[in-house]
């Protein structure tokens, strides 16, 4: 499986390597020898490893490339606040439920108006049960930002 | 041919009895319908039945080990019920006096192995490389925190593990904003229970299964209901540590947060699930549970035994 290759070094060197890019911004973008540059001020790393980051980033579509005479300039396909909502949309509605469901495990996956109702109605309860029992307890009601 | 006895083995009466039962089973075609007829109850009938009985969730973990050994026996039935059908089918000859038979009786389970290794596959490698991809994805957006935990920055408040190798547990920053410390260790002992009983696997398995029965037959109740009765025993966790209270107002809090854009899988289990936090344990129901259990797994290998005696 080609996942199991993806040692946790490089998923760091992922992230390092974005956050450059993101730095760079998306219309300069930067090439393998910037980049490397810049990295290479706080870690020992060779052009050849960052060179291998940038091309895994681009076969996973997180950055996108031009030609720049024989080398390649690099642009980070989206926004960091892009990808993340990208990221979230995809984990919460995009995905083939039954896929979503097995591969992570959400804390609560999803509830319709009616449920929320119903969900009220069951905390009433629920509070009402422990009833004296957390009435020395801070009564600071989560959730309920406008 | 008989197998020679020893004399102080058994006395004269219980193999008398076991001739007269082996007698029987290899006349009749006894065995190999009994045990089709338990695949059909244990593959068919028994999720419903058991889908249907509410107070199952009251003892999640008895419930779970109940439809792990009902699942396995269905399939151990299908697996066995050609095998058991073959002393039947031989009349007394050797398997080595009818080939075609003995490959035929194979080639029926090689199927349903076949069938359910397939789906097996599939499922793995599907979910692990949606896991894999997210997993990179989580790691470059998010920010890591003190063990396993990231925190993405994005408004939606939600929470939620991505299990397998190099597990994490997610966090919004819109859930960190929404949640008062103890409702936050209520969905994080909530998603580390998940992690730390491998409910990832339970989950496979089941969807292996689901997905290894043709689609016409298929039943979405015994998924559906592991998936809850794993998501109460997670919650369980974070009533242990937060209580009842903090950990029914978190499930507001986030069921709230995701605002519902019409297509949003609505499985009603929200308001189940906090009605479970206050139910009280049924120690005499758990207990029929593990019975279950246990004659689910033990009667289809002791026909299996009986048709080959």
């Amino acid at each position: 499986m080609p996942h199991s290759t993806s040692s946790p070094r490089l998923g760091d060197l992922e992230r390092v390597v974005m956050e450059r890019l993101w730095d760079a911004g998306s219309t300069d973008g930067a090439t393998v020898r910037e980049v490397h540059e810049a990295l290479e001020r706080d870690r020992d790393i060779a052009y050849t490893t960052v060179m291998t980051v940038l091309d895994r980033l681009a076969k996973k579509e997180l950055v996108t490339r031009e030609r720049e005479g024989r080398a390649w300039r690099y642009f980070p396909a989206d926004s960091r606040e892009a990808l993340t909502a990208r990221t979230m949309r995809r984990t919460l509605d995009d995905m083939a439920v039954t896929d979503r469901r097995s591969a992570l495990l959400h804390f609560l996956d999803g509830a319709s108006t009616d449920e929320i109702a119903d969900l009220k109605a069951a905390l009433a309860e629920v509070e009402a049960r422990a009833g004296s029992a957390d009435a020395g307890r801070p009564r600071r009601r989560g959730g309920r930002h406008r | 041919m008989p197998a020679p006895r020893t004399p102080v083995a058994r006395g004269g009466v219980e193999a008398g009895t076991a001739d007269g039962l082996r007698r029987t089973c290899h006349d009749g075609l006894v065995v190999p319908l009994v045990l089709a007829g338990l695949a059909v109850i244990l593959v068919w009938v028994a999720p419903g039945v058991m889908a249907g009985r509410a107070a199952l969730r009251r003892v999640p973990r008895a419930a779970l080990v109940a439809w792990q050994a009902v699942s396995l026996g269905g399939l151990l039935c299908a697996l066995v019920v050609a095998p058991a059908a073959l002393p039947t089918a031989l009349r007394g000859d050797d398997v080595r006096d009818h080939p075609w038979l003995t490959g035929l009786a194979l080639c029926i389970t090689a199927v349903v192995l076949a069938r359910v290794l397939v789906s097996g596959h599939m499922v793995g490698t599907r979910i692990r490389a949606i896991r894999a991809d997210h997993r990179e994805l989580v790691d470059i957006i998010g920010d890591r925190e003190r063990e396993g935990l990231v925190v993405l920055e994005h408004p939606t408040p939600t929470a939620y593990c991505i299990p397998g190798r190099g597990h994490r547990v997610v966090l919004t920053r819109g859930v960190l904003d929404a949640l008062p410390e103890d409702q936050l260790s209520a969905v994080v002992a909530h998603e580390r229970a998940h992690l730390r009983a491998r409910h990832d696997l339970l989950l496979e398995f089941f969807t292996v299964l689901h997905e290894s029965v043709p689609g016409r037959l298929r039943s979405a109740s015994a998924l559906a209901e592991v998936r809850l009765l794993v998501e109460a025993l997670a919650d369980r966790a974070a009533v242990r540590r937060s209580g009842e209270v903090a950990t029914a107002r978190a499930l507001v809090a986030i069921a709230e947060g995701r605002v519902p854009d019409g297509g949003t899988i609505a499985g009603a289990s929200a308001p189940l699930r906090m009605r479970l936090l206050v139910a009280g344990d049924r120690p005499g129901l758990a207990l029929a549970a593990y019975g279950v259990a246990l004659t689910a797994l033990v009667v289809p290998v002791a026909l299996l035994v009986l048709a080959w005696a």
